[in-house]
């Protein structure tokens, strides 16, 4: 067979790599899908090890072949298409004749392609018509979203290709591990490291803190909640030694002032009083990032956040402060220079502009927005009126189902959220509580196995589509084998329930025609893909940046635009807004029986919830189970040597792990990466607790005791021959 | 409900700040003695070391429909029956509820000489005092300090990197005897006299010297004439209670209030350095925001808010800002009592290289720490103190941070790192991967991508891989090297093989280390 260009299925690098599938014969006996790495601007042919065993996932022993129902026996078994859908369909529609459009909820992922999100979306307000539709980039993409849009009046994750990271003499990352969360990105580091201008924020002296080791760089590692007061501390020293590019900001921003008094209560041993960083090395990094600066002859810098600083109760305000930062500096709208947030999942940024965010309309619309309403309603052929108002943020939707005046059916896509969600247990509580779970997935995730309707779905390389890069390039991902038989594709299911609810029109099962009504819905909106469709994406082979609105007839095509902010912010005045933020610190504090904090977060070889890389050999081998990082200092303190298992316990639950000894992190912080289930699940301790603009959650931090696990209760002794047990 | 606030520095606009925005139904009038906007006042020491421009120090003061400020007038009389305050432009403003924010004024020694001030001496508390040692500075060349709290190191500091020449006279017994005991404090001399300033202490001056009106010197008991045009005078501050004792309220050294900040006059609460709470003032800013942002609390919420400290420890950190000198103290020293089995004091002293930490540990949790020089030291102290994290079974480990590198992660060179050591992180490929896939006729990096895909995630890899692959090279010719079997390693597939011989020649293979990675136990 001949190789199929498409991207990696897993994160927002969306590596470029070819696949190509056994012919028949070789298929019969078993042969592998093969990948390769394909050239490409970002990952420069680059894959890594999930990436280059990604094809074991379309092999995966368990894979989902058929519909399952929950019987009276409480046990899931095998059921038809039409059994499984016509069951939905009714349920559905008795809860909705019952309770009204809002008893159903419906949770997306930040993993579906464009096309996926966008009928999800449209599914939920147009034959649904309920409100209740969130997805689980609340959990990844909200504040940097928040944050952007306030400032910038648009939020595309880089507003400039990753590429251009390259030139800059200095790079500040707060809360990104993209050296183990997206490791090809890292190339492009190279600059900034010959430069000794590369500075990692993180309480974990991680891998991509270890590239400012030896000269690189600068390493801060402040304690868990406070990244925020970093920022504020190095807004002051730019303010206080008048290294801040003051005719910048006089052109280009609004706000300053109350920036510039607002972080005067900030001065860098203060700062290092609540951050654990000393002052001196806070005023270092602000000097290292000014000389970087284009109004100091700086060759240009960047200022890039990640979930470390977004998955937090501050959220937003942090998200703020380092635009705040990148705005004193000048960097937002130069070319060589900017902000950026580095988008965690495979579409992170294209799912969160298409629809499936509680209150958005495709194109980065506002559902509130009349204007916005009538325009997509067109679209769609409905009655502007029709469409649901705007819904609740994910933790919230999730806190409601199963409530008495919360949703009564779940209808989950593209999510494996009882791992992925904070504070698990509890979420599995509200999810047994309802009425009706219906899981469309791969594989018996966790989340399907409580479902009461598992409806096996297409993969990535089984179905055509598109997705938006980090940098808001949109790419094509193409159809490499035919799928398993008894697996339908997402846009089938909906296509197949939205006629059983009565709407038979207006769901078609192309993505190529799905993509188009994208396009027009998309038109004239903030992420406009108005001059794309998939036969353009398929002849420019590098992808294009969005916006790319359409052109008139006999005009050359819009050639879509890397570069955002060159002239203007799309702000009504044209000028990025500056937002005072301070500080209030984590929702779960540290106390006397919670004495050291958890931070949450990756590793390499596992992705998200590891539904998918679990089932990869090579992966499962590597990292074989969760664990929890300590320091030396704490594991002498309790006893407990590398390799023991130790209890992790917080207000919500107790986890039990294996203790990797390592100083990488700090003597006050614990690390568990959260991509297992059962006891050693990260997120069973993990609190619910929100960011009050973003919704997003606060897995970044908790406060935890960490002990020795009891010993495991010795094993039974084996029963004697000839003796009968009953 | 109207509130009046006497005093608009630090503590007085965070006060107003926290309270409008959380009670709607309030009515703020606030009186500011100074003319200027609400500034920072602890960075005035930074001021006259010309580290930060005066418009960097003016703090947030958002106009705000329910504020209403009226900068330099001054409060002169209350009258506490009426519940009314006349101030100094003779406007009288009634009130529900007085908060008294007067801060504290500098205390000028009673020394011949000083009364009046002639010209050149000044205290330094506000910015105008700041402005006007500024002002002398341009042609000032010797300077006296006199008093060695915590201002006085950072004034001395900052003139001395200005160029002046600075002698530091203390009449205590050490410098910065409130916070430190004598071996500290010997430390911290010897980072003073590193930075160029001269100290004097245990002598309070004899006199100063004036010489037609200004300043010419300062005489020592034992006759030392310190010759100077600039004396700056640090010798503590007063908490401003003429107001409140004129209106009749319990004044001892400060303003007498209880837990919650009330006077003896329940309408009537006072903040901030004019404040003398049970637990007695610090003068630290911790403690006036922390009383500021409990009384709004309080006064949004009267009846749920359960009237505690919130942070009973925490805000008494001490953190000299100065240039080249670092000093952070906090809780109890280790000489305040005698540490027994409850308390346990461990100290690392080095007074050679101005160097001093010294922790003090009680009930598993830092309860006290001083530390002169220590660099990062005294923020992990910070920190643990702060938040009364756990600290190590031995304390005397809190007193250094290990080098990065030093013991257990030593830069491991290709020789003696172990079979399981990871070369390359983006695909999880080993050391012993690589010989073995040399073993196999992998030779070149294009090979060991092929074989192995090091290499082929971020490429960070590559020199890793070449010196791997050179010394493959160098240790299978059988003259160079007898020793090495690449294909033991290969027969014995990497993660779990127990690792290369130690290997004499490793200047040549040290590779390049900012691309490797040491994995974990076994266990990874």
């Amino acid at each position: 067979m001949l190789p199929t260009a498409t991207h990696c299925p897993y994160c927002a690098l969306q590596c470029a790599m070819s696949l190509t599938a056994p012919d028949a014969a070789a298929e019969q006996v078993g042969a592998p899908v093969t990948v390769s790495g394909r050239d490409f601007p970002t990952s420069r042919g680059g894959l890594c090890q999930k990436g280059w065993t990604s094809a074991q996932v379309l092999r995966a022993p368990d894979r989902l072949t058929t519909p399952l129902l929950r019987g009276a026996d409480g046990e899931l078994h095998a059921a038809t298409w039409d059994d499984a859908l016509d069951l939905v369909a009714a349920r559905l529609i008795a809860l909705r004749e019952a309770h009204g459009p809002g008893a159903v909820a419906v949770f997306g992922g930040g993993g579906l392609t464009n096309e996926k999100a966008y009928a999800l979306g449209k599914f939920a307000r147009v034959v649904l018509r309920t409100p209740y539709i969130d997805y689980n980039g609340r959990f990844c993409m909200a504040s940097a979203a928040a944050g952007a849009n306030r400032a910038f009046g648009i939020d595309r994750g880089l507003p400039f290709p990753l590429a251009d990271l390259g030139g800059a003499q200095a790079v500040l990352l707060l809360g990104s591990n993209l050296a183990e969360t997206m490791p090809p990105s890292s190339v492009h580091l190279a600059g900034a490291r010959a430069a000794g201008g590369l500075v990692v924020v993180d309480p974990r002296h991680s891998a991509t803190a270890a590239l400012a080791d030896g000269g690189a760089g600068v390493h801060l590692q402040p304690v868990p909640g406070t990244d925020l007061v970093v920022l504020l501390a190095l807004l002051h020293v730019l303010w206080a030694e008048a290294l801040v590019d003051e005719s910048y900001l006089a052109a280009r921003a609004r706000g300053v002032d109350e920036v510039r008094r607002s972080v005067t209560s900030w001065w860098p041993e203060r700062a290092e009083q609540v951050t654990g960083v000393p002052a001196d090395a806070l005023r270092r990094t602000a000097r290292l990032l000014a000389a970087a600066s284009p109004t100091h002859g700086g060759t240009g810098a960047y200022v890039l956040t990640g979930r470390g600083v977004e998955q937090s109760t501050q959220g937003t305000a942090t998200v703020t402060a380092a635009i705040n930062l990148a705005l004193a500096l000048g960097l937002p709208g130069r070319r060589g220079s900017g902000y950026g947030a580095v988008t965690g999942q495979g579409n992170g940024q294209g799912g969160r502009e298409h629809g499936q965010k509680s209150d958005q309309l495709p194109g980065y619309r506002r559902i509130d927005d009349p204007a916005a309403r009538a325009h997509v309603a067109r679209v769609w052929g409905v009655d502007p009126d029709a469409l649901p108002g705007p819904g609740v943020p994910a933790v919230e939707l999730l806190r409601r189902c199963g409530t008495p005046d919360g949703p009564r059916a779940l209808l989950v896509h593209g999510s494996n959220l009882v791992v992925s969600a904070p504070s698990s247990d509890h979420v599995r509580a509200r999810l047994a509580a309802l009425d009706l779970l219906v899981v469309c997935d791969i594989v018996p995730s966790e989340t399907a196995l409580l479902a009461d309707v598992v409806l096996p779905v297409t993969q990535w390389a089984e179905e055509d589509g598109t997705t938006t890069s980090l940098e808001g390039r949109v790419l094509r991902r193409r159809r490499a084998l035919d799928p398993p038989d008894g697996v339908r594709s997402d846009l089938e299911v909906l296509n197949a329930l939205a006629a059983r609810l009565g709407v038979t029109r207006g769901f078609p099962t192309d993505p190529a025609e799905v993509f188009d009504e994208l396009a027009r819905a998309s038109a004239g909106g903030v992420a406009d893909y108005g001059g794309l469709s998939h036969a353009r994406l398929d002849a420019d082979v590098d992808g294009l940046f969005w916006p790319c609105p359409a052109t008139g007839a006999g005009e050359p095509p819009h050639p879509g635009t890397p570069h955002l902010f060159l002239d203007r912010f799309p702000t009504p005045d044209g000028r990025a807004r500056m937002i005072a933020v301070d500080h209030h610190g984590p929702a779960d504090d540290l106390r006397a029986d919670a004495p050291v904090y958890l931070v949450t977060g990756r590793v390499l070889q596992h992705y998200q919830s590891g539904a998918q890389t679990r089932r990869v050999p090579a992966l499962a081998a590597a990292q074989p189970e969760p664990f929890v990082e300590i320091h030396p200092l704490l594991a002498d303190r309790i006893d407990v040597e590398d390799g023991a298992l130790v209890e992790v316990t917080s207000a919500r639950g107790t986890a039990v792990v294996v203790a990797h000894v390592t100083p990488r992190t700090r003597p006050d912080v614990v690390f568990m990466p959260f991509h297992w289930s059962g006891q050693g699940s990260a997120n069973r301790l993990t609190t619910d607790a929100t960011d009050p603009i973003s919704g997003m959650p606060e897995f970044k931090v908790c406060a935890v005791d960490v002990r020795a696990a009891a010993p495991p209760v010795p094993p039974v002794p084996p029963v004697p021959t000839g003796q009968v047990v009953r | 409900m109207r509130v009046v606030v006497v005093g608009h520095g630090m503590v007085g606009s965070r006060f107003v700040d926290e309270l409008v925005s959380r009670r709607e139904d309030v009515v703020v009038t606030v009186l500011g003695a100074e003319h200027h906007e609400p500034y920072n006042r602890v960075l005035l020491s930074e001021l006259v070391a010309g580290r930060v421009g005066v418009a960097s120090l003016t703090l947030p003061a958002p106009p705000h429909g329910r504020v209403t400020v009226h900068r330099g007038v001054a409060c002169v009389a209350v009258d506490r029956r009426a519940r009314t305050v006349t101030a100094s432009d003779g406007r009288v403003l009634p009130y529900d509820v007085l908060v008294l924010a007067t801060g504290a004024r500098a205390r000028i020694p009673e020394l011949p000489g000083l009364a009046p001030l002639p010209a050149g001496a000044h205290a330094l508390r506000t910015v105008d005092d700041a402005q006007a040692i500024v002002d002398d500075v341009r042609t000032s060349s010797r300077a006296v300090v006199l008093g060695a709290g915590v201002l006085g190191l950072e004034v001395a500091c900052g003139l001395a990197g200005r160029g002046v020449a600075v002698t530091l006279v203390h009449g205590g017994p050490h410098l910065m005897d409130r916070q430190l005991d004598a071996d500290a404090a010997q430390a911290v001399e010897h980072g003073l006299r590193r930075l160029g300033v001269a100290v004097r202490v245990g002598r309070r001056p004899r006199e100063v010297v004036v010489a037609a009106g200004r300043v010419d010197g300062v005489r020592l008991p034992d006759g030392e004439l310190l010759a100077a045009d600039l004396l700056v005078l640090s010798a503590g501050t007063l908490p401003a209670t003429d107001l409140a004792a004129r209106a009749g309220l319990a004044v001892d050294r400060g303003i007498v209030v209880g837990p919650d900040g009330a006077t003896s006059d329940p309408a009537v609460f006072a903040i901030g350095d004019c404040a003398q709470p049970p637990e007695g003032g610090t003068g630290l800013i911790a403690q006036g925001w922390d009383q500021a942002r409990r009384l709004a609390a309080m006064l949004a919420d009267p009846v749920d808010r359960p009237v505690v400290a919130s942070h009973p420890v925490g805000t008494d950190v001490v953190r000299l800002k100065a240039h080249g000198l670092e000093v952070v103290t906090m809780g109890v020293g280790g000489s305040a009592g005698a540490p027994g089995a409850a308390r346990r004091a461990v100290r690392l002293s080095d007074p050679a290289t101005g160097r001093h930490v010294e922790v003090v540990v009680a009930g598993g949790v830092v309860v006290g720490a001083t530390c002169v020089g220590a660099g990062a030291v005294a923020a992990d102290l910070t920190a643990a103190y702060t938040r009364r994290t756990p600290v190590p079974s031995d304390p005397a480990q809190l007193l250094l941070r290990p080098v990065r590198g030093a013991g257990a992660e030593v830069e491991p060179s290709v020789t003696l790192m172990p079979d399981r050591a990871t070369i390359c992180r983006c695909n999880g490929v080993t050391k012993g991967e690589i010989a073995a896939g040399w073993a196999h006729g992998a030779r070149t990096v294009e090979d060991v991508a092929l074989a192995t895909r090091a290499t082929t995630g971020c490429g960070g890899c590559t020199d890793a891989v070449c010196g791997l692959l050179e010394w493959l090279e160098r240790s299978t010719d059988p003259d160079a090297d007898p020793d090495i079997d690449p294909d033991a390693e290969a027969r014995e597939p990497a993660p779990r093989s127990t690792g290369t011989p130690a290997r004499p020649d490793q200047a040549a293979s040290r590779l390049p280390m900012r691309t490797l990675q040491t994995s974990g136990p076994s266990s990874r």
